[in-house]
């Protein structure tokens, strides 16, 4: 088959002329009304005289937030609580937390942006605002939280929080946020990996989306702590709750995605020690075979669950001691943290297993 | 190069808003713009204008004969189109027949465009627009997706989700043609100023109202057709090739975005929402063209935009937020930053 053949144009080529109508639209009007002049934005595209390949002028840039892509040297951090204003309480419980505890809530604001003032990952200022009276009810009278060692989490930067998980119900996670929240200076948010299985519940998901908590895929690791951020991680995974009274404080194997993380972002970990969150909701009996067939993380038995219904399943008012280790820079250790292979990253998170089993045996 | 560009849909919002870009770029020569319905109004000092460099056709894209009339046409040769840019269907619309062999109209169309683009050996480029909800979701609000992501390729996905997957994939395979260079652009939620919203399947139906199961609120990744625009220009122009996530800087929840846009919300439990997408099925004999209950009402995400920034050096510059309009509401706006 002939390739067809193209005619000569035909029509006269004469220069282009440019609108007459130079008169910017006015807000409200109808961008697609024929009376609108140019486009402003049209015109800068064709004002910058872009060649390919492409190398866009700076000016193209003029006037856009460098903090779009999150960049090493960029890292995003609150502002100091001296330049946090307070608020006006929003909610009843609000107006008995301290001012300064508030402030520190609400210099977390910086995490979102815009008008939407949502993180990428749904963390939402306000929402959080409204929850964190109870999260300080709860640190202060219910679990009466004590912790020290606050000075090991890094004031900026990314790191990794690496935790034992207890108390079947994750109020181990919600106190280390609050009390991280609470003394460092400036404010940081943990933002705490729950498990796949959290995102598809009703409202929880929605929850702790708000809250600033995230599922833990891959890439939602790599991107936290590239952004920065601290990343709160329980290596003992779903394990780790639902083990029973006679394994407290014995933690289970850490699996090894948090070594890999760090390792490439070059953020050290923070091992942190609870101690109270086993005796929260001692578990009795776990039927596993049962959680397998239902798709739940466990079905336990503890003094107040299946008994007093879904209502056993709280928290005992148990005190709770949060003690945060050195943090460990573990990729100092290697020229070249990408390319750990799988038997030394093993070997590294037996290594910050052992140093969380240590802050938990030294201070139970 | 200046470049004879080919618009699809151009009298679609996007299609439309893309056309006055394509008009003011020095980059471009001629536009032969083509549509299903009579050109719109804003049109008329394009084609009114004594260069002559924009004209317009009625084509239906999804008619073998209609395409093959185009592609034949004088009027292509006089336009020495080079380049098409295939802007599809966006927005709420009327189910109809299928249009070919039992397909829907957008898979229809893509097929016998990338036909007719293949065989016509002037054409050097093709820029295609899509959709970034051809990702496969996992339970929870955090995906992030990259080019490389996989697409959700399981049986019940909905109607008009399926017809964006098999889209990107005939688009797909064509990104190696020796002759033809691909780029496709997997876009966000669209929005324009005035509270307009394209290519979420949540707001999918003639009535435009939001749907999503109660207990779940995902977050929607957005951006300005404005900066759609943009790129789909930039794509036009690039001498790149492949598959690139464009997004927006701003990420609301779906029911943020339903207020933002003054649509009602449809929030019913999950399995009333399964249940009557069944009987929907059953009663139009075909798959509801939207899922009720699905997963992209369940879970939301956000887009690995690193390599249009590094290969087409696309950067959204619009940023999305509501004002005052002159009646004193405020309705959703987007304004360069």
């Amino acid at each position: 088959m002939s390739e067809p053949t193209r005619t000569p144009s035909k029509l006269p080529r004469k220069p282009r002329k440019k609108g007459a109508d130079d008169e910017p639209a006015a807000l409200g009007s109808n961008p697609f009304d024929a009376a609108v002049g140019p486009d402003p934005f049209v015109q800068g595209l064709s004002d910058l005289g872009l060649s390919t390949p492409l190398e866009p002028p700076a000016a193209f840039f003029e006037g856009i937030d460098d903090d779009f892509t999150a960049e090493p040297s960029a890292w995003r951090s609150a502002p100091p609580l001296a330049e946090v204003e307070s608020s006006e309480p929003i909610s009843g419980l609000e107006a008995f937390v301290p001012k300064d505890v508030m402030r520190r809530v609400n210099a977390l604001s910086y995490l979102a942006e815009g008008e939407a003032t949502y993180d990428r990952y749904g963390f939402s200022p306000e929402v959080t605002r409204r929850a964190f009276p109870y999260l300080w009810a709860l640190h202060r009278y219910y679990f009466r939280v004590q912790s020290e060692g606050h000075e090991h989490i890094p004031s900026r930067g990314p790191a990794v929080m690496c935790s034992n998980h207890a108390g079947l119900l994750p109020f181990d996670a919600a106190m280390i946020v609050a009390d991280t929240v609470m003394n460092t200076d400036p404010p940081r948010l943990p933002r705490s990996i729950v498990d796949i299985w959290a995102g598809s519940l009703p409202w929880v998901n929605v929850l702790y989306a708000r809250g600033g908590q995230i599922i833990g895929t891959r890439e939602n690791c790599a991107d936290l702590l590239d952004d920065g951020q601290l990343m709160l991680v329980f290596p003992e995974g779903v394990a780790g709750v639902r083990k029973t009274i006679a394994d407290r404080y014995q933690l289970r194997p850490f699996r090894v995605g948090f070594i890999e993380h760090a390792l490439k972002a070059r953020a050290p970990i923070v091992p942190i020690a609870v101690i109270g969150s086993e005796n929260q909701a001692p578990v009795l009996y776990n039927f596993k075979g049962l959680a397998k067939l239902l798709g739940l993380p466990a079905v336990p038995i503890t003094p107040t669950f299946p008994l007093l219904g879904p209502l056993g399943l709280l928290p005992y008012p148990v005190s709770y001691k949060l003690v945060y280790g050195e943090p460990m820079a573990l990729h100092e250790r290697f020229d070249d943290p990408d390319s750990v292979d799988p038997d030394t990253t093993r070997a590294l998170s037996l290594e910050v297993q052992q140093v969380v089993q240590e802050l938990i045996d030294r201070n139970r | 190069m200046r470049r004879n560009i080919l618009v699809t849909h151009a009298d679609a919002p996007i299609g439309r808003r893309l056309i006055k870009a394509l008009y003011y770029d020095d980059r471009v020569d001629r536009i032969l713009a083509v549509g299903a319905g009579p050109p719109p109004n804003a049109f008329d000092r394009f084609l009114a204008s004594p260069d002559q460099r924009v004209a317009y056709a009625r084509v239906d894209l999804a008619r073998h004969r209609s395409m093959y009339d185009l592609f034949h046409s004088t009027r292509l040769d006089s336009f020495e189109i080079d380049s098409v840019i295939h802007v599809p269907p966006h927005g709420p619309r009327e189910d109809g027949p299928p249009q070919l062999a039992g397909l829907a109209q957008r898979t229809a169309e893509a097929r016998l465009l990338l036909h007719h683009c293949l065989e016509d050996s002037a054409i050097r480029r093709l820029v295609v627009l899509g959709s970034a909800f051809v990702y496969r979701l996992v339970p929870g609000n955090s995906n992030r997706f990259t080019e490389q992501s996989d697409l959700d390729l399981s049986a019940d996905v909905p109607a008009e989700t399926r017809a964006w997957i098999d889209c990107d994939m005939l688009f797909h395979g064509a990104l190696h043609d020796d002759r033809l260079a691909v780029t496709l652009l997997r876009s966000a939620t669209v929005v324009a100023s005035g509270g307009f919203v394209f290519m979420n399947p949540a707001f999918d139906d003639q009535t435009g109202r939001c749907k999503r199961p109660i207990g779940f609120d995902p977050m929607c990744t957005l951006i300005s057709d404005k900066d759609v625009v943009r790129a789909l220009s930039l794509a036009a122009q690039a001498n790149v090739t492949g598959i690139f996530n464009i997004a927006g800087r701003e990420t609301v929840p779906l029911s943020r975005l339903a207020e933002w846009t003054s649509r009602g919300e449809l929030a019913l439990p999950g399995p009333i929402f399964a249940g009557v997408s069944r009987m929907l099925h059953l009663a139009r004999g075909q798959r509801a063209r939207s899922s009720l209950g699905g997963v992209q009402q369940r879970y939301g995400f956000t887009l690995d935009t690193s390599r249009a920034l590094r290969e087409l050096s696309f950067r959204p510059v619009y940023r999305i937020g509501r004002s005052r309009d002159g009646d004193g509401r405020l309705r959703l706006e987007t304004a360069r930053a």
